[in-house]
């Protein structure tokens, strides 16, 4: 299942998967996974681990750049939730609370490391043979995104991610990266605009 | 086609953007990175120390001071009668110093234990 998460609270199950099919566990609100994880209950965190890795992946892949170092950045991130559980406040939604402390993980490990450009571009694509055509142009276009967004300063590419993928309000990202909210709009904004661009280019070219 | 330019007042995320960016930072292996996480959770059992800690924490206190009141209790000497007190003293001084109005000379007392 590849889960994904947008927005600050839990969303209803798919359509596609009648309830019955699932697991009572799988159904609970955040909050409540929270407190069942709280008293040891591991199943309920994995479900939650489950709900927002592909959003905490993205997110701190936003940060890093480099796939991997996203992925050690997000358990570490992961991890340390489950040590932070008991300062979640369950009144508040869970989403913006734990894109905090994966925001700083990864910010943490950004500056610890050198942040090493591993992104090597890929010879299929430069060829242009194995691949098929569609499936190479979008390769090629999210490349020249995440260079583009790497060259964007790790606030902005964090708050339009946040914004524009993961759908969190300019008020929970203000809280989530400790800036004011007029200060969120100004980034995603900014972000916005040099993300466009290429975008444009990009149309122009194909 | 693209959307008109965004503003900073916009209170809808840019669904363009958004789906290019999606695409851009997509990752593989959504199941083995959660398998990954749950198995170094597994591997830190310290972290649910951490969350037991707020009740644990109350229920050391408990234990050590059961432990500390027991220590006390066992660890005193047994208590002494009287009798065994005059046994010991092996003859008449003993009776006299613990009859007596005053307190015993010292140099009685020592006379005492080295008798015994």
């Amino acid at each position: 299942m590849d889960s994904d998460h947008t927005g600050t609270s839990r969303s209803a199950p798919s359509p596609i998967q009648p309830q019955e099919a699932v697991p009572r566990i799988e159904r609970l609100e955040d909050a409540e996974l929270v407190t069942q994880a709280l008293s040891g209950d591991r199943g309920a965190f994995g479900v939650l681990v489950d709900r927002y890795a592909a959003s905490v992946r993205r997110v701190a892949r936003a940060v890093l750049g480099d796939a991997d170092d996203a992925d050690d950045a997000a358990q570490d991130a992961m991890l340390a939730t489950l040590l932070k559980l008991k300062q979640y406040d369950p009144r508040r939604p869970f989403g913006p609370w734990l894109m905090r402390v994966v925001a700083n993980a990864a910010h943490d490990r950004r500056r610890r490391r050198k942040v090493r450009r591993t992104e090597s571009l890929d010879t299929t694509v430069i060829a242009g043979g194995e691949m098929p055509d569609a499936l190479a142009h979008r390769h090629a276009l999210s490349l020249r995104l995440r260079e583009a967004l790497a060259q964007l300063p790790e606030r902005r590419r964090t708050a339009v991610v946040l914004f524009d993928v993961e759908g969190y309000s300019h008020a929970e990202i203000g809280r989530i990266l400790g800036i004011p909210e007029g200060t969120v709009r100004s980034e995603v904004f900014h972000a916005r605009r040099a993300l466009r661009g290429i975008l444009a280019d990009w149309k122009e070219e194909v | 086609m693209m959307p008109p330019e965004s503003t900073p007042f916009d209170h809808r995320p840019d669904p363009v953007v958004g789906a290019a960016l999606r695409q851009a930072l997509a990752v593989d292996g959504h199941a083995a990175f959660v398998a990954r996480v749950l198995a170094r959770l597994e591997e830190r059992p310290i972290v649910y120390w951490d969350i037991l800690e707020s009740w644990a924490r109350a229920g050391i206190t408990v234990t050590a001071a059961a432990l500390l009141a027991g220590f006390l209790i066992s660890g005193r000497p047994n208590p002494t009668t009287l009798e065994d007190v005059l046994a010991a003293g092996a003859g008449d001084s003993g009776r006299v110093m613990l009859s007596a109005v005053r307190p015993p000379d010292p140099a009685a007392v020592l006379n005492l234990a080295e008798a015994r």
